[in-house]
């Protein structure tokens, strides 16, 4: 199985994130993967997506020819205006953001480890910056890391200890990758929850450098690439 | 007779002087006041602080001024569209600060508001908090993050009256609101200037009070930049 990025693995993580989203929730996705999965929330939930830079239930990316140069998304695409949508300023945004208004936040990282320590905004040599995910991590109410489970060169994105810039400290609830989900609480740190099919326990264990317990009822074969 | 804000393009920008703190509305280019950014670009100014969102899009934009050395520092939250600002900061030509964006858009509100600063969860356990004081609230740890006032704030929107009162449209509303309240001068570039009284009261989202020179929105800046 090939490490790094392909459109199967990001929609197989999309996917399964998807289905993590409750009717009514107010959901920010980052770049990226998160982007993805508004493409695949079940039919019949009202899934809220905000952009913060200020656009409220934003919706997908316009068509050509039917773009407004001043309705974008925090990625600068044009996108749609869903019913009901609305644009509110940015100190409003992220009092949004911060005040819990936000029921989740799904987002990409480049290192996560076993105390939910996201690195995301900083690699060596490249100034991006953290955007607002500094905020979001801090902010919302559920934080979701969505990734590959390894790094292009094949090693582990999930580590013993960040060693880039932290983006937030003990943020990370739910980390889901292409090969198995976790979720983490106060007592036990992350937990090993379901194994996507075609990877055993043992193919987790040696990809993985963060610690995590194993479920009592862990889920083999739970999820994966659309058959 | 109330006054007339309108001034031509060159005696506004004459206030700014070298060694000034600016803000700047607009995000990666949306509601970006590229009729005055561009002034400066041209003009003799520089040793500039500025605070905005981030540095444009592409090549237009805040770029345009780090481009020409005239921004000593940058305080923004991304930098990841606009490649010619690594090589600025590599060459040494600005420093860039990194302050997340809901951080950095109450910095700017608090400033306006005339208050001294806030406490924000954002960061805490980052390197953004690092040397700054940190309290406990009802057990959650936040740190003081200091108000900025500017000498100089650059704003845009989409209409504006000749009292600066200003629409913005769509998501380009998101810093320039804000970004208009914290500066001892405030200039804004208006694409349809009209008479007092012609703007819908109930859609102004930047009172003329804030406001103390209204330009028109010159030659191809207005905001209609291409994704």
């Amino acid at each position: 199985m090939s490490a790094g990025s392909t459109r199967d693995t990001r929609c197989t993580i999309a996917a399964r994130a998807a289905r993590e989203l409750k009717d009514g929730d107010v959901v920010n996705l980052g770049a990226g993967i998160p982007m993805l999965v508004a493409n695949y929330v079940p039919d019949g939930r009202d899934v809220v997506i905000q952009a913060e830079n200020g656009i409220v239930r934003c919706g997908p990316v316009s068509a050509p020819g039917t773009e407004e140069p001043d309705r974008r998304n925090a990625g600068n695409l044009p996108v749609e205006l869903l019913p009901g949508g609305c644009y509110v300023d940015s100190a409003t945004s992220f009092g949004m953001i911060r005040g819990g208004h936000i029921d989740a936040t799904m987002i990409g990282t480049l290192q996560v480890d076993g105390d939910g320590d996201i690195a995301n905004w900083q690699m060596p040599g490249r100034k991006i910056g953290m955007g607002g995910a500094m905020d979001l991590v801090a902010g919302a109410r559920r934080v979701y890391v969505l990734t590959e489970h390894c790094a292009k060169d094949g090693s582990p994105k999930l580590v013993e200890r960040c060693t880039l810039p932290l983006t937030g400290a003990g943020e990370c609830d739910v980390l889901i990758t292409e090969r198995a989900l976790f979720r983490r609480s106060p007592e036990r740190g992350f937990v090993l929850e379901e194994v996507a099919r075609g990877y055993a326990l043992d193919d987790i264990r040696s990809a993985t450098g963060m610690r995590y317990e194993v479920a009592e009822d862990v889920r083999l074969e739970a999820y994966g690439p659309a058959k | 007779m109330p006054a007339n804000k309108m001034i031509p393009l060159d005696e506004a920008v004459a206030r700014v002087e070298s060694g000034m703190t600016l803000a700047m509305g607009g995000f990666l280019g949306q509601g970006s006041p590229l009729t005055l950014i561009r002034s400066l670009r041209d003009g003799d100014v520089e040793d500039l602080t500025i605070y905005a969102n981030d540095a444009g899009f592409g090549d237009a934009g805040i770029v345009e001024l780090i481009r020409a050395g005239k921004v000593r520092t940058l305080y923004c939250c991304h930098a990841g569209y606009t490649p010619a600002v690594n090589e600025a900061v590599e060459r040494g030509l600005v420093e860039l600060v990194w302050t997340p964006q809901g951080n950095l858009i109450e910095m700017l509100r608090c400033g306006g508001a005339g208050l001294g600063g806030f406490l924000t969860p954002t960061g805490v356990g980052t390197s953004v908090a690092e040397g700054k004081e940190h309290v406990t609230v009802d057990g959650k740890v936040y740190f003081w993050e200091r108000a900025v006032r500017v000498d100089v704030a650059l704003v845009q929107a989409h209409a504006g009256d000749t009292l600066g009162n200003l629409c913005h449209r769509g998501t380009a509303r998101n810093y320039n609101p804000i970004v208009a309240s914290c500066a001892d001068y405030v200039i804004a570039e208006v694409e349809h200037v009209c008479c007092p009284g012609e703007l819908d009261p109930e859609k102004i989202q930047t009172c003329g009070v804030f406001v103390d020179a209204v330009v028109r929105t010159t030659g191809d800046n207005a905001s209609r930049h291409a994704a």
